[in-house]
């Protein structure tokens, strides 16, 4: 497989720099991919991996450096003509029409489209190909009636119907169940017998051995090593990104639950649009000083969860209790007022205000008290004295707290909701995939700080796809699928093997669309 | 930074030239013309009100010739505007100033008491000042007289009337034609439609169009353009005009008659006494004895027998003999509004908020 | 080679001052050619515009006078576009003031004539804000679009403030309108045409600035504007601030609407509709919602209207040409701001 070939490489960047102000993003970085190969592009967050491949893709263009493709000289200009070239990327956020179907979405901005397209041909074309990779996708499903996997399914089948030959994919697996991501990594692997070849952005060591034949380490921008896959550790790839020696282990006080925090007593939420409720009879209790994981495949209730509890979504049955105070029809602000923060699972629609500063991002939770206000009126001097604070505490990487929130990465972004949401934090902290897009040493430091908020008291809910981060922060475990809780298990006397058939509804593994 | 300093200066630079180029032509010279300034409400290629006046300012333009220089302004809004159009005006050397409409009287008085040494001629309204006067014609003479050649024509005998707003001009004017009509034909109808504008070609073929799909077949208007005529007259029924001569614009004898104005006659001579310093401040009335009103000529499609008695009746009124709201009147609702042997006092005319007997419609 | 638009990394504030005069610069210069294709000097027409509206004290006053209601209307529109709720519909709640001070004038005869002026603003005030809170509340419960909303509701006002003076409050003896309000009753002038309406369009720039640039509630407004569903998750009620902003928006436009028909109309009649609700979108749209600015876009707009009517004069051009020039600078000018948050860039094609 991972022959060495004296082929030309299908791409060559040279030199590649970009500058973004008061960052730069690629620091004279060259890049070679051979046919057949997958590269794996290793990096923290904000080393520059998305900026390089977003280039590559004619998102952005490079201030100095060249780009070849099969040998010649490109001029990228726009995602068509990287498209033209055979190129394709598949981005974190899928860049799916959600209320049309999958052969629509693949069509989709086609250039050479007739003006009325023949739909029966590029159904069955769309078959044809899906069945070529094993990728299951009825093409008459409407998007948002799929599941992640899926959607990422359709995501692979657009760039393969434009007869893509070289695949990007930025953090593929972070919305995957394990076993999805088997099915993924066997679809890749298919595609590059083939002649095809791939880059994988990604910052998980595991994927990198699994999936890939080189490995390029990227830090501040700059390249840091080049290897063969085969001859390194997973240790060795994180001091490399790191720049130091990473713990694998947390230190954690005993288990000591207090009181009764959250109470969810036989909550429904129904959907309007579904025949299936968002939440179907749920119950859970969390104690202070302890935190509660939600383990299952995303999509199956657990950000309707932590929405109903916080006031969000309207509760259709059943009771919330907080403090022992009853709250299933309290408004956002009642919610924040009994002292719950809440990292949401989307930090760009929902966290943050891409528009505002970092230092208003990080007031938000806080504009309402005396820290930064007072009788109504916001006091800047306080507001700057506060974000300066967390911004150090949280070591947000920004120019200043007058930058836009947008400008900044997608680790910092994340960093900047944590921030704001554990400080702010009195008592309950709902977490929704808090190291979701977080490097190695950015993730660590997360967990860390969720340890560190339970044993100060705070009782936290966390929501996680990811089982082996789960069993590494929480005391127990609750499994949700299609809206209910498939069980909650002490953390100490359950096992991946027990957890991953819950998350798959104990008997099924695909859930009905 | 700099740059932005740069344009600063360049823009201070054209500012200041254009300035320049102002005080230039600001230099006053001797041996001008004596300076008229016209008000316009609409544009005068509105085929209507504001054309008529126009006429009315090209013959005083071609009677005086370069001894005069009218200044127009047309579209004028009857609000702040006005005031500051009759201003620039007065700062643009104007001696007198005509408006043409109506809601202009408040500005034009305002303007007037604060510059005495203009002199201000105000169409259509009621207030005056030792330097403002106000004038208007005597249409609703016309309006009847059109009113009997309606009615004779109309095989069914209802007649419809687009009318802009109540005001007692329009008011009286109707009244006129109504009477008129009921004059040849007691039982004529007169249907009527409010537009709520001078203006608007479409709402006001909008509102003849109603009127033809009630059956009615003659349509006389008060407004300002051609469209309620041309309704009338695409669907082969009669048409009586307003302000121009609509048988010569529209080019068809179903417009059986227009009833017009002549500005002329009333604007040469307040333009001339405001040039021998003889001007005085009056409210004005003008009628068939000065020529300020007239009748288009008559279609063909009219009996010319008939056509005689209405030139007899013209007449009449020329001759002081008979006027149209003399003797008995009743309003629409039976009221008895004037006894017999009584004649109607301008005062009243000038504030006529009723309709006669056979008109279909209310004032408010 | 070709051009395309791409968006700045950053906000440019030299960009902000920049951008809007070198559009204006580009707006003279179609105004030139358009002015030598009629044959007339343009350096002579923008004299006489700029002489039309600041050339004599009497002139500035009337640039004045025109600038104060489209000043509030820019500030009330301003705000509901905060929340980017498209409130078109400055206009009826201006006419609604209108309509509300002239209720007063005309039947609260049991007020002291000292009381109808400062009492048929507030009325005024309220109208307008009802007004506007339809739309608002239309939209906070059933997520009703406003921009249809709010525009039709113009014309309902409208043709009802018609009813109004041509019907229902028509002077007895009068034509149109309604009676004269009385004198002791009229807003003071205070600079020759200027009246006193000026100090309350200029004290509420400084009470607005001060609402949406340092207090908690003006942070909110712009969370909603920016994101709203952040907003709501960090405990902001959408709806609340919907309806609260529209309100306040409504108000400000009523106030402008009962303000300028106390100073210069003193009656309500035809011309209440003279589209300050209108224009108001233009400035709160050029003066980027800032109420400083607005003060501003709010004189070049009122001049560039006041001047226009001066080419009539001066050039003996037909009105149509001075819109045709007010259209022409506004064209680029707004078409500018886009250039805020873009720039334009070369691309150069490789030689093949």
């Amino acid at each position: 497989m991972n022959q060495q070939t004296l082929l030309t490489p299908v791409v060559r960047m040279e030199h590649i720099s970009k500058h973004f102000p008061g960052v730069l993003a690629n620091d004279q970085v060259s890049l070679e991919l051979y046919p057949g190969q997958v590269l794996a592009l290793l990096g923290e967050n904000g080393a520059g991996k998305s900026t390089l491949m977003n280039m590559l893709v004619g998102l952005y263009r490079p201030d100095s450096g060249s780009i070849y493709i099969r040998g010649e000289l490109a001029d990228i200009q726009s995602p068509q003509d990287s498209m033209a070239l055979g190129i394709g990327m598949i981005h974190q956020e899928f860049m799916l029409v959600g209320n049309m179907t999958v052969a629509e979405n693949i069509i989709l901005g086609l250039r050479d489209l007739p003006f009325v397209p023949k739909l029966d041909e590029i159904k069955t074309k769309i078959t044809e190909l899906s069945q070529r990779y094993n990728l299951q996708v009825d093409p008459d499903a409407v998007i948002h009636d799929l599941s992640v996997g899926e959607q990422q399914r359709v995501e692979i089948l657009k760039l393969v119907y434009r007869g893509a030959e070289i695949l990007i994919l930025d953090e593929p697996t972070a919305v995957l169940t394990p076993g999805e991501s088997r099915d993924l990594n066997k679809i890749i692997k298919k595609m590059l017998n083939e002649g095809k070849s791939a880059i994988f952005i990604t910052h998980k060591m595991d994927e990198v051995i699994e999936f890939s034949h080189k490995v390029q380490v990227l830090r501040r921008g700059k390249t840091v090593n080049i290897c063969d896959t085969k001859e390194v550790t997973p240790r060795d790839l994180a001091n490399m990104m790191v720049g130091r020696d990473i713990l694998f282990s947390l230190d954690r006080c005993p288990f000591n639950p207090g009181g009764v925090k959250l109470k969810v007593e036989h909550v429904t939420v129904n959907n309007p649009l579904g025949s299936r409720p968002f939440l179907d009879d749920v119950s859970l209790e969390i104690h202070q000083g302890e935190i509660l994981g939600i383990a299952g495949v995303a999509g199956n209730g657990q950000s309707q969860l932590t929405e109903v509890i916080t006031g969000l979504l309207p509760c259709s049955a059943g009771k919330i209790y907080i403090d022992n105070k009853e709250m299933s029809h309290a408004t956002p602000l009642q919610i924040i007022r009994a002292g719950v923060s809440h990292i949401p699972s989307d930090r760009g629609a929902m966290g943050t205000v891409g528009d505002m500063s970092v230092g208003e991002n990080l007031s938000m939770k806080k504009y309402r008290t005396k820290e930064i206000s007072q009788g109504g009126i916001i006091k800047r001097s306080f507001m700057r004295a506060f974000a300066d604070k967390l911004i150090k505490t949280f070591v947000i990487k920004t120019p200043d707290q007058n930058t836009c929130v947008k400008f900044l990465s997608g680790g910092n972004i994340q960093k900047t909701v944590l921030a704001r949401e554990i400080d702010s934090c009195g008592g309950l902290l709902i977490a929704v995939y808090p190291s979701r897009g977080l490097d190695v040493g950015a993730t660590e430091a997360v967990r860390q700080n969720l340890i560190s908020q339970r044993d100060k008291g705070n009782a936290i809910l966390l929501v996680s796809e990811e089982l082996e981060e789960l069993q590494m922060v929480a005391d127990k475990i609750a499994v949700m699928f299609e809206g209910r809780i498939m069980g909650i298990k002490d953390v100490k006397e359950t096992n991946t093997e027990e957890l991953g058939l819950l998350m798959a509804g104990t008997t099924t593994v695909r859930r009905d669309a | 930074m700099k740059k932005l300093l740069v344009l600063l200066v360049l823009l201070l630079a054209i500012t200041s030239l254009v300035f320049a180029q102002g005080v230039k032509e600001a230099a006053p010279k001797a041996d001008e013309p004596f300076k008229v300034g016209i008000i316009y409400i609409s544009s005068p290629g509105d085929m209507g009100y504001s054309y008529m006046h126009d006429q009315g300012t090209k013959a005083a333009e071609a009677y005086f010739g370069n001894k005069i220089e009218v200044i127009r302004m047309e579209n004028v809004p009857e609000n702040d505007s006005a005031a500051r159009a009759m201003e620039q005006m007065v700062d643009a050397g104007c001696k007198i100033i005509f408006a043409n409409s109506y809601n202009y009287q408040d500005y034009m008085l305002q303007v007037a008491k604060e510059n005495p040494e203009v002199y201000f001629e105000h169409c259509s309204g009621y207030l005056d000042n030792p330097n403002m006067s106000n004038y208007f014609g005597r249409m609703y003479q016309m309006r009847y007289l059109s009113g009997m050649i309606a009615a004779k024509m109309s095989p069914t005998g209802k007649l419809g009337y687009i009318g802009a707003f109540n005001t007692p001009e329009v008011v009286r004017g109707l009244n006129g034609f109504a009477l008129g009509a009921r004059a040849v034909n007691p039982k004529a109808t007169i249907t009527v439609v409010w537009t709520n504008t001078w203006y608007d070609p479409s709402l006001e073929r909008q509102g003849a169009v109603a009127l033809l799909n009630q059956g009615i077949d003659v349509i006389a208007q008060h407004q300002d353009t051609t469209e309620p005529a041309k309704a009338a007259v695409e669907r082969g029924k009669y048409a009586i005009g307003y302000n121009a001569d609509f048988r010569d614009i529209i080019k068809d004898d179903h417009v059986l008659v227009s009833t017009m104005w002549n500005w002329g006659n009333y604007m040469i001579p307040s333009i001339e006494s405001a040039m021998n310093g003889t001007w005085k401040s009056q409210s004005y009335w003008g009628g068939l004895e000065d020529d300020m009103i007239h009748l288009s000529p008559i279609s063909p499609l009219v009996p010319k027998d008939f056509q005689a008695k209405v030139m007899a009746k013209q007449d009449e009124i020329a001759q002081g003999k008979w006027d149209v709201f003399w003797g008995e009147l009743k309003d629409n609702t039976g009221v008895i509004r004037q006894k017999a042997g009584e004649k109607m006092a301008d005062a009243k005319m000038l504030t006529m908020d009723w309709f006669v007997e056979g008109v279909i419609g209310t004032v408010k | 080679m070709r051009l395309a638009v791409v968006k700045r990394d950053t906000k440019s504030k030299s960009m902000a001052v920049l951008i809007p005069l070198i559009s204006f610069i580009v707006s003279l210069i179609l105004g030139a050619i358009v002015l030598l294709a009629s044959k007339s000097s343009p350096l002579q027409a923008y004299s006489a515009m700029l002489k039309g509206a600041f050339g004599n004290a009497r002139r500035f006053q009337y640039t004045i006078v025109e600038a104060i209601p489209l000043l509030m209307c820019g500030l009330g529109v301003g705000i509901a576009f905060r929340l980017k709720f498209w409130n078109i519909g400055a206009e009826g709640q201006y006419v609604w003031g209108a309509i509300g001070i002239t209720w007063v004038m005309q039947f609260w005869k049991f007020l002291p004539t000292f009381m109808l002026l400062p009492i048929g603003l507030v009325v005024g005030m309220l109208l307008g804000a009802a007004w506007a809170g339809i739309p608002g509340f239309l939209k906070a419960q059933w997520s009703v679009d406003e921009t249809l909303t709010t525009l039709m509701l113009n014309y309902v006002a409208i043709g009802f403030a018609e009813y109004l003076y041509i019907n229902a409050w028509k002077a007895p003896y009068g034509n149109m309108g309604t009676p004269e309000f009385p004198e002791e009753a009229w807003l003071t002038q205070v600079w020759g045409k200027v009246h006193s309406g000026l100090f309350i369009a200029l004290a509420l720039v400084v009470i607005l600035w001060f609402l949406l640039y340092k207090t908690r509630w003006g942070f909110e407004l712009n969370m909603i504007g920016k994101n709203p569903r952040a907003a709501r998750y960090q405990g902001v009620s959408i709806k609340t601030n919907i309806v609260l902003a529209m309100l306040i928006s409504g108000a400000i436009c009523g106030l402008a609407g009962s303000m300028n028909t106390a100073a210069i109309a003193h009656r309500l009649t035809k011309g209440v509709d003279s589209g300050y609700g209108f224009t108001g979108i233009i400035i709160a749209w050029m003066a980027g919602l800032h109420p400083f600015a607005s003060i501003l876009v709010a004189i070049v707009i009122a001049a560039l209207k006041t001047g226009a009517e001066s080419l009539q004069i001066a050039m003996k051009l037909p009105e149509s040409m001075g819109e045709v020039l007010q259209g022409l600078v506004l064209l680029p000018l707004l078409a500018g701001t886009i250039f805020i948050e873009h720039r334009l860039k070369i691309i150069k094609q490789e030689a093949q």
